[in-house]
């Protein structure tokens, strides 16, 4: 990088650039920048990737070769018996059913609820408003261990801990404020007028929000649901501390059951964790493409 | 169609903000009325508070006869035009014109029927399939208009409709609006701070400052007899000037005294005035159309006032000179349009006062040239200096503000 000329404070017409001396090398150090930049995004591309591929490799390769001493960069000879080994532990298909109804909750519920609080505090004026949205960002700052004894404590009381329903109620505390925060930022992106029209219309005020609040933030709404299906799905230690029985952990606590006192069974554990990876992989890829849109392009013009 | 009534209408916001004050106003069945006023008069809140998407903190608002104060937007039967046009981004062009009859239930068959009806009027047939976005700055207004005339409703007010279009489409969308108006005889509330569009769409138009109506009355009558000081310098572009002027009797006429020249006012004028007595010997603000002023050669009877040419303005059809006359500019800020009144514009001396003058468009006038214009006395205007109030002819309404 160090051979970059600064570029000159000459007096040259943008017109003229290039066919000077100074020309050449403001050009030539652009490129020179877009390169070392281009080399930058490629190398944090790389320790990104790294371990996911390194994941996925090590789910094809035959014991052997996951411990030998020599690195083997590509699955060969691959073998699908650490997924077959993966799939027929004790609770696998029991763990991903509990994983799925928790996941299923907590979008389901941090949707509905994050719309309707994120509607108040965009579209209403009321006392406290302020106090509580500077609160919602408040609680996001809680560090989670210092939660996990009082919320256990709590739980424990309502007869909640070591159950699936106790772990949504867990889940949401952490999803929603994010939810609702984030909502809310998208609906202040819509202007009041719409809504407006839409009452002038002859929709109810329920209805102008449904009809025509509700499709515009719409890309909020996939945002927030993939920010909690993550959330959700990839949580360990709350499930691990408040589910206690086998038969009722979520498919996170399932992969640490790979790690014993023998050991860890590095083979079947990478291709548990793949296959742990897929659902979110799968359901970015399904809604991604919906978050993009600019929707409210054209609605006014200002 | 119905009348909108205004009886003693007050908004007050928290804080004690009187946005709109004792506002009484009827716009008849069909009439087209436009609210103006510079911005933050109030002339927004009270379009609003029709719609009912802002509450009324007193008095009364009734559409046909109905009292609509405590009903729903949905439920007072009226269409809006809004500023910024607020179409449904997410629904076509046929969606955003056919959503208030789908609201209303109205037979699947009748909504294609008068979608396409409203949508050839407009000329959007083509664009039907289209989203807003796709759409130009005047092809959107033109989807808000069929908005709100596909629904047939009893009233239409329009929030600023204009004011976002460049000014050739401006000017074109301001006929076409009047233009359906007219064929549809729809009774319509009009809002805007440009008073060029006020005075060229309303069959009457309605001067708010402040919260407070000013006056109401037709474009032509609110131009000839301004009922205050802050209409006088509001209405009309370019503006009146305003000026502090001395009455004096002199022998058996009336004299006014604009800084060192003495001007004989007709008896006419003064008989039609009978109050005008009450101010001789005090101050007042008389006020001069610019196109009551004129190059002394082509009036040689008429009182002149001397002074230099600044600037003259060529705008093809006619020329707009800027003369400085030894007299006292009115230095009553707080009651005249301070946007429009050009003697805070210009630098003056405590002296010497800027007029604006339409002359002719080959004027021989040019900048730095001592002149004298000469002043058409009839069409002067007399104003309380102290309360702003006009001194009006007495066949004119005393308190047109009260008129409606």
């Amino acid at each position: 990088m160090s051979s970059i000329t600064p570029i000159a404070p000459t007096p040259v017409a943008p017109a003229t650039v290039g066919r000077t001396a100074a020309g050449r090398r403001f050009r030539r150090g652009r490129l020179l920048r877009r390169a070392g930049l281009n080399l930058l995004g490629l190398a944090v591309f790389a320790v990104m990737m790294f371990p996911v591929y390194w994941m996925v490799a090590t789910a094809f390769k035959p014991g052997r070769d996951i411990l030998d001493y020599t690195p083997h960069w590509f699955p060969a000879p691959a073998t699908l018996s650490n997924f077959t080994n993966a799939i027929h532990r004790p609770y696998f298909w029991t763990d991903v059913k509990n994983s799925t109804i928790i996941v299923s909750c907590v979008v389901v519920l941090s949707l509905a609820i994050a719309f309707l609080a994120a509607l108040a505090l965009s579209r209403f004026r009321f006392y406290g408003r302020t106090a509580f949205i500077v609160l919602i960002i408040g609680v996001q700052m809680v560090p989670l261990a210092a939660l996990i004894i009082p919320l256990y404590i709590t739980l424990s009381r309502v007869q909640l801990v070591n159950t699936l329903t106790g772990v949504i109620v867990m889940y949401m505390t952490f999803v929603l404020p994010f939810s609702v925060w984030t909502l809310r930022g998208f609906m202040l992106g819509v202007p009041r007028e719409l809504e407006e029209a839409a009452m002038v219309d002859g929709a109810t005020r329920f209805g102008a929000f449904v009809r025509i609040l509700l499709p515009l933030v719409a890309p909020g709404l996939v945002a927030t649901s993939i920010f909690a299906f993550i959330q959700a799905w990839n949580e360990f230690i709350i499930a691990y501390v408040f589910l206690h029985d086998s038969s009722k952990q979520t498919i996170t606590v399932w992969l640490a059951s790979f790690t014993n006192l023998h050991g860890t069974d590095w083979g079947p554990l990478m291709a548990g964790a793949t296959l742990t990876a897929l659902p979110v992989v799968v359901f970015f890829v399904l809604i991604q493409r919906r978050i993009m849109f600019g929707l409210t392009a054209g609605a006014v013009k200002s | 169609m119905a009348a909108i009534q205004f009886i003693h209408v007050t908004k007050e916001y928290g804080g004690g903000t009187l946005a709109v004050r004792d506002l009484s106003l009827e716009v008849a069945e069909g009439e087209f009325v436009v609210l103006v006023g510079p911005s933050g008069c109030g002339k927004t809140t009270a379009l609003r508070m029709v719609a009912g998407l802002e509450e009324i903190s007193g008095g009364e608002i009734r559409i046909g006869n109905r009292v609509v104060n405590d009903l729903a937007p949905r439920e007072r039967d009226i269409a809006m035009v809004f500023q910024n046009y607020a179409l449904y981004p997410h629904k076509t062009v046929y969606e955003n014109l056919v959503f208030g009859l789908r609201m209303r239930k109205v037979p699947k068959a009748e909504q294609r029927r008068r979608v396409a009806e409203i949508a050839d009027i407009l000329g959007l047939s083509d664009m039907l399939q289209r989203r807003p976005a796709q759409l130009s700055g005047g092809q959107r207004q033109r989807v808000a208009m069929g908005r709100a005339i596909v629904r047939e409703p009893q009233a239409f007010l329009m929030d600023e409709p204009l004011s976002n279009l460049d000014a050739k489409l401006r000017v074109q969308m301001r006929a076409e609006i009047a233009r359906i108006q007219q064929a549809l005889k729809a009774t319509t509330l009009y809002v805007t701070h440009d008073q060029v569009e006020a005075m060229t769409m309303g069959h009457r138009v309605a001067v708010m400052r402040g919260g407070e109506l000013q006056q109401v009355d037709t474009p032509q009558h609110l131009y000839d007899s301004p009922g205050n000081l802050f209409v006088a310098s509001f209405v009309g572009s370019p503006a009146m000037n305003l000026l502090d002027a001395g009455l004096e009797r002199d022998g058996g006429a009336l004299v006014c005294r604009i800084g060192e020249t003495d001007v004989e006012l007709p008896i006419d004028t003064v008989a039609r005035r009978p109050t005008l007595e009450r101010y001789i010997g005090r101050r007042i603000a008389v006020g001069i159309r610019p196109e009551a002023l004129s190059e002394a050669t082509a009036d040689p009877n008429a009182p002149r006032l001397r002074g230099r040419a600044l600037l003259v303005e060529a705008l093809g059809a006619e020329s707009l000179a800027h003369v400085e006359v030894t007299a006292s500019p009115l230095d009553r800020p707080e009651l005249v349009d301070t946007v429009a009144s050009q003697a805070h514009l210009l630098p003056v001396g405590e002296q010497t006062a800027t007029l604006l003058a339409r002359l002719a468009h080959d004027t021989s006038v040019r900048p730095g040239h001592v002149i004298e214009i000469a002043v058409d006395v009839r069409r002067l205007h007399f104003f309380d200096v102290d309360s702003g109030v006009a001194i009006r002819a007495a066949e004119a309404p005393v308190t047109a503000a009260a008129a409606g």
